[in-house]
């Protein structure tokens, strides 16, 4: 386990207060007012959550606006009847009430019924850092890649969210959305955000990160420390976990021939897995992944502290990279 | 002592279920003449288009009762001879429960208990949301009962006001094998719904009720307790021992194909 290492810049999306002025969580309830307003199909249901933030879209839409009660399971049934009656749901409520207690809902009133739908989590992974393990979730992108042709993807900026959701929200699809708390900081511009595409955010030559969510902060941070040292990071972005960009992956990877995967998952399951399955035959290939150890996490604190506790941080990459290099 | 309804429906669940060598006939005789009097007298539908939008949707929710939902979409056009023939074997479309994208006709794919009630409230919302005036069936088991999605779902039905939504409760007592105290009106009543209470093997009870029924997209929704018998009409397949899942050997299927000639 890497030291801990405080990354006080970490910005909370939560409150509003971001370097991007607008969080991925307020940049849903946006979309959903513009949205609502042009495609009458579009029925949003919450789980007693999000009801203050997502007021305009209620009002604007009142026909279209459900906070259905507190029965995450049952809301993904309905939802599922919805889309059967011709609409366009979506569902919004914390993480692990809709993927790991409606999993059965989604794998059969959706991708069994082959009916589409959009899943709108908050709190991925130990966002809500003190609530403990019945509010963590971080074997969400596990579960739901075992459900066939199930999208999935983890904007952590606002305009990943809004870019991604009108790019597929309607694709016939269930689609789910792991909204991050926390942002990594970097702003992209609305043509770099391509559904199921990945983004070089630097090139380099000698080892290739692969962050998703607010971890591409964390992995800039560590190319800039091991550039110290001569090392050349390539940075791969992620924000679409399903369908994976492998084309993006490989490439990089078999002109560096080390990759890190940083992500906030379980290891078991996690976009490492998934990068590993795609470069396993490259020559010489090394290969390690930062991300939640396959154990609960059941230690209190900020989000930040969590983190430091899985060693999901700059200094375990930087340790890496002094180990390959 | 009334005569028996749907002698010949109930042969052609025996016959399949001999020739599949699979399927529950008690669970399908318990049901039958319901499903039936739906079919042919309350459900708008059309069989050359099964997705047509103005037709009235029936989910099955107890789904191991299907050989009576896949008897009367074979009476009605939706099914073929072939399919029939088909039952549980491998290249049919149909198996031991429905399956919604293979069955013409079969609203949901159930099989798992407690989820038929939420897809037909979410189907009886969409429908309020459209101003479309479509009815919604959805037919549960009591055993199915004891799953809590059924009463999540009831509860929104009712504070949604989906009076375009009538359940039907296949009250046959098996949940009564786990849980003897069992008073599925008053758990309903309990609800807010509008509860009536019929002899399931009687068409002209369950009409009666059913025409009394406004479907109003703005009203409370309705569920009708129907007392039922498991394996209807034959005495041996009667009650709930050995023939939940049991296959009848050549002597016994004389047996029960003499007692519906």
């Amino acid at each position: 386990m890497a030291s801990p290492n405080s990354e006080s810049s970490r910005v909370s999306t939560n409150n509003g207060s971001t370097s991007m002025n607008k969080s991925t969580r307020q940049q849903f309830a946006d979309t959903m007012f513009v949205l609502g307003q042009l495609d009458k199909n579009i029925v949003v249901l919450v789980g007693d959550i999000g009801h203050g933030m997502l007021r305009p879209y209620a009002e604007a839409c009142s026909d279209r606006y459900y906070n259905i009660g507190i029965l995450e399971p049952t809301m993904l049934t309905i939802g599922a009847g919805l889309a059967a009656s011709g609409l366009c749901p979506v569902m919004h409520t914390i993480t692990p009430f809709m993927i790991e207690r409606g999993f059965e809902q989604l794998k059969l009133d959706f991708c069994y019924h082959q009916l589409p739908g959009n899943i709108v989590t908050v709190g991925s992974a130990f966002d809500y850092s003190n609530l403990g393990c019945t509010h963590h979730c971080y074997g969400d992108f596990a579960l739901l890649k075992t459900l066939p042709g199930t999208e999935i993807c983890f904007p952590a900026s606002a305009i990943e969210f809004d870019q991604l959701f009108r790019q597929s929200y309607k694709n016939n699809k269930l689609t789910v959305y792991r909204i991050a708390g926390y942002s990594h900081g970097y702003e992209f511009k609305n043509k770099d955000i391509v559904f199921g595409k990945g983004i070089c955010v630097k090139e380099g030559k000698d080892v290739t990160i692969i962050a998703t969510g607010p971890q591409l902060q964390t992995a800039l941070e560590a190319s800039d420390k091991i550039s110290n040292n001569g090392i050349s990071a390539e940075i791969i972005y992620i924000h679409t976990i399903s369908p994976l960009d492998l084309a993006i992956i490989r490439t990089s990877i078999e002109k560096t021939k080390k990759v890190i995967v940083v992500e906030e998952h379980m290891r078991s399951g996690g976009l490492g897995d998934d990068v590993l399955r795609a470069v396993y035959d490259v020559p010489g290939l090394k290969f390690h992944s930062v991300s939640i150890p396959d154990k609960f996490v059941t230690c209190y604190g900020t989000y930040e502290q969590l983190l430091d506790f899985c060693g999901i941080t700059s200094a375990s990459i930087v340790e890496i990279c002094e180990l390959w290099f | 002592m009334k005569k028996l309804p749907n002698k010949d429906l109930r042969r052609k669940i025996v016959d399949m279920v001999v020739t599949g060598g699979d399927g529950h006939i008690p669970s399908a005789f318990s049901i039958i003449d319901i499903v039936t009097l739906l079919y042919k007298k309350i459900l708008k539908f059309d069989a050359k288009n099964p997705g047509w939008l103005d037709r009235d949707y029936f989910i099955l929710s107890k789904g191991h009762g299907c050989l009576a939902l896949y008897v009367n979409l074979h009476r009605h056009g939706f099914i073929t001879d072939d399919d029939i023939a088909m039952f549980c074997k491998n290249g049919g479309i149909l198996g031991e429960h429905p399956d919604r994208t293979k069955v013409p006709g079969a609203e949901a794919s159930t099989g798992s208990l407690g989820h038929g009630l939420g897809f037909g409230v979410g189907i009886a919302l969409g429908l309020k949301i459209q101003n479309l005036n479509n009815k919604v069936f959805v037919l549960v088991g009591d055993g199915e009962c004891q799953e809590g999605t059924v009463w999540e779902s009831a509860n929104v039905a009712c504070n949604r006001k989906l009076g375009n939504l009538c359940v039907i409760v296949d009250w046959n007592q098996s949940g009564m094998q786990l849980m003897p105290y069992d008073d599925m009106p008053k758990k309903w009543e309990a609800f807010g719904w509008n509860v009536y209470i019929v002899d399931g093997h009687s068409e002209g009870e369950i009409l009666e009720v059913l025409n009394k029924i406004n479907f109003s997209s703005n009203g409370i929704p309705t569920v009708i307790v129907a007392n039922t018998i498991k394996g209807k009409g034959v005495p041996i397949l009667e009650g709930h021992g050995i023939w939940h899942h049991r296959i009848p050997n050549p002597q016994e299927y004389l047996q029960i194909m003499e007692v519906l000639r």
